[in-house]
């Protein structure tokens, strides 16, 4: 009998944890060296600023819809949480300190609560993940509508300028993104949380036998999810200067998107934090670089549809190395 | 989708036991029914005019537009996947079918790009999510993005028509014997449905797929020409669909199947397939596509404003599901 050959499976395994996160790194280098031959401005502090300030809300979701995915679950709401709280934070901040600090830590409770009804819907309520955030997706942008049912309200100035302004040579949306990540997701998966998190994922009948409590777990990761869709929609707020119960829209597939991109696994289990922020960057930029590249409007749709299937297609592409379908099906 | 393999047993029987004398899938298809009853207790509560004839055709003409598009969706779902290419390639068959025909005054024009799109996506939607194994989720949600943009290419070069060819307009608004004839439509494609799933090999080989891929391969079911066939045949309901839409509006514009990217999921999850796959069947998700009609009738007839709308019909949904369709532990 052969034996296995621990180094090099584990090897292995380093790379294929690491694939997604790496060729999102490549991706974005070449997009943005691209872009940086039709646009060289990109590349002043300026430039680079405003790339920044168009992709670090796809980021927060996307992180967001990771800590779900982590748990082999899936949150369709993210989008209609961002809309919801971005029509909350336009209508209701005003221009005092107080009552921005007060807005947003409304706007953090609020995605927090919201992501707790997710939890508790396919945790305690055992509905499938797709269809109970099918279902919150509409009730909370049904809110939104209510709360500002068309495009308006406002947001302060000096909250705007906080949140897409630079600090020295740093873009401050950059800041709020790794202040986010550093403050939130990482201190929560270096703990037991993030641990069983993943271990749920991985294996959630395993993980119950264990006596990890699966409910409370992925109750959790509904709310770290809402937590970031909440940032995100203050982000977007701060962005836009206005409330809009459409602007969540495309952030679900979005997320969803750069998510897979960076090599998050939708079954649950596997994923880095970084993929999924590069994969967003790498998402956000070609869309914002179609419009420098002088795409007509008609055909922005076809090219980010194209480009999605076929960068999918390409990680995909590992069918080619399976032996035959078996292994594949297995694998 | 999104629990491992074989946790969600066939014979799990439901929360609520309806005696002994049902199976258990017949036992949730009995459910589903009940669910049906309740909502449409709940509409006549609302307004006395979903006792008329003349309300409940409507009624039925919407829920064959829902409910043909389930027929795909639950072959899909029943498979382990799901098509969420559907609006688009509702809109783009309508705008594409009307355009050439009336180009061309020919009216089978329209049914000729209707089959032409419907195995032109599902064979796209295979590519992907078969041979390129990319999560159906995800890969049929870039499909319905790119299949947008194609419309919308296409009336920016050529505006939509307002002349739908005849046919169309009877198979969504022409009565035959006092019936809708969309109704009949609905009954005749259901019938070959359940007949399909019933007692064809075609079925058989779809739940096989459902409960475990690799047994089925090993079995000697062709994975492949079955994942191609329903993604086809989902992708044809969804352009027949758009053919009908446009007949019933009388024109085909862009985002008019924006509506049924969900409601045929919601009907064929209230008809009681899982969504893990493997376990279920169409006969529920006729129930499904008129109970989630009638809800949305009943929130219109409610006369809220949208916001409010939605947020009811969420709330349902979620009750109905929280109340009725748990997954396995």
């Amino acid at each position: 009998m052969k034996l296995p050959e621990p180094a090099r499976h584990s090897r292995r395994f380093a790379f294929e944890k690491h694939a997604g996160p790496i060729s999102c790194a490549i991706g974005l280098i070449v997009i943005i060296g691209l872009y940086a031959v039709r646009q060289p401005m990109i590349l002043s502090p300026f430039g680079l600023a405003s790339l920044a300030n168009a992709s670090v809300a796809l980021a927060l979701a996307a992180v967001g819809q990771t800590a779900v995915l982590l748990t082999a679950g899936l949150d369709l709401s993210i989008g209609a949480e961002i809309t919801l709280i971005n029509c909350f934070a336009a209508t209701t901040m005003s221009a005092s300190g107080l009552g921005i600090a007060w807005v947003v830590a409304a706007s953090l409770l609020l995605g927090l609560a919201m992501g707790f009804l997710n939890g508790v819907v396919v945790a305690y309520g055992r509905v499938e993940p797709l269809i109970a955030t099918f279902c919150t997706a509409f009730i909370f942008s049904g809110a939104a509508l209510i709360v500002l049912p068309r495009p308006g309200g406002s947001i302060p100035d000096g909250f705007a300028t906080a949140l897409t302004g630079s600090w020295g040579p740093l873009p401050c949306s950059i800041l709020l993104l790794a202040g986010a990540v550093i403050l939130v997701w990482v201190p929560v998966f270096n703990s037991r949380l993030g641990r069983y998190i993943v271990a749920v994922g991985d294996d959630a009948a395993s993980a119950r036998l264990s006596g990890l409590p699966v409910r409370r777990i992925e109750l959790a990761s509904y709310m770290l999810a809402g937590l970031f869709a909440a940032v995100a929609a203050l982000f977007l707020a701060a962005e836009t200067t206005s409330g809009d119960p459409g602007i969540g829209n495309i952030y679900t597939l979005n997320s969803l998107a750069a998510a897979v991109l960076g090599g998050v696994a939708l079954s649950g289990g596997r994923g880095t934090v970084i993929g999924p922020i590069l994969g967003s960057f790498v998402l956000a930029i070609i869309l914002n670089a179609l419009g420098v590249f002088n795409v007509s409007a008609f055909w922005q749709d076809f090219i980010e549809g194209l480009i999605l299937m076929v960068v999918l297609g390409i990680g995909g592409l590992r069918v080619l190395r399976a032996g035959n379908w078996l292994a594949l099906l297995r694998s | 989708m999104s629990q491992p393999a074989g946790t969600a047993g066939r014979e799990r029987a439901p929360r609520f036991s309806l005696g002994a004398r049902f199976s258990p899938r017949g036992q949730q298809v009995l459910l589903s029914y009940l669910i049906l009853l309740v909502v449409y207790g709940g509409c006549i509560a609302v307004s006395r005019e979903f006792l008329s004839w003349g309300t409940m055709r409507l009624q039925l003409v919407q829920a064959t537009f829902i409910g043909l598009v389930a027929i795909g969706e639950t072959f899909a779902i029943l498979i382990g996947q799901i098509d969420l290419s559907v609006p688009w390639t509702i809109t783009l068959s309508a705008i594409l079918g009307t355009n050439l025909a009336a180009l061309h005054g020919q009216q089978w024009i329209a049914f000729a790009v209707v089959i032409a799109i419907g195995v032109a996506v599902g064979l796209l939607n295979t590519l992907g999510v078969f041979i390129l194994r990319v999560h159906s989720l995800i890969w049929t949600l870039g499909v319905n993005l790119m299949l947008q943009g194609v419309a919308l290419i296409y009336t920016n070069a050529a505006a939509p028509t307002t002349h739908v060819p005849a046919l169309a307009r009877f198979l969504a608004l022409g009565n035959v014997g006092g019936m809708p004839m969309a109704f009949l439509v609905w009954a005749f494609f259901a019938a070959l449905a359940i007949l399909a799933l019933g007692r064809l090999p075609f079925g058989r080989y779809v739940y096989a797929i459902g409960n475990r891929q690799p047994a089925a391969l090993l079995s000697g079911v062709r994975l492949g020409r079955v994942h191609a066939l329903v993604f086809i045949l989902s992708a044809l309901g969804a352009a027949f669909v758009g053919l009908m839409l446009s007949g019933y509006s009388s024109q085909a514009y862009l985002g008019m199947g924006n509506d049924y990217l969900l409601p045929p999921i919601a009907a064929v999850v209230i008809g009681g397939t899982r969504l893990s796959g493997g376990d279920g069947g169409y006969v529920g998700s006729i129930a499904g596509a008129l109970t989630v009609v009638l809800l949305q009738a009943m929130l219109i007839t409610l006369n809220v404003s949208e916001g409010a709308r939605q947020v009811i019909f969420g709330a349902i949904l979620l009750a109905l599901a929280s109340l009725f369709l748990k997954r396995g532990r």
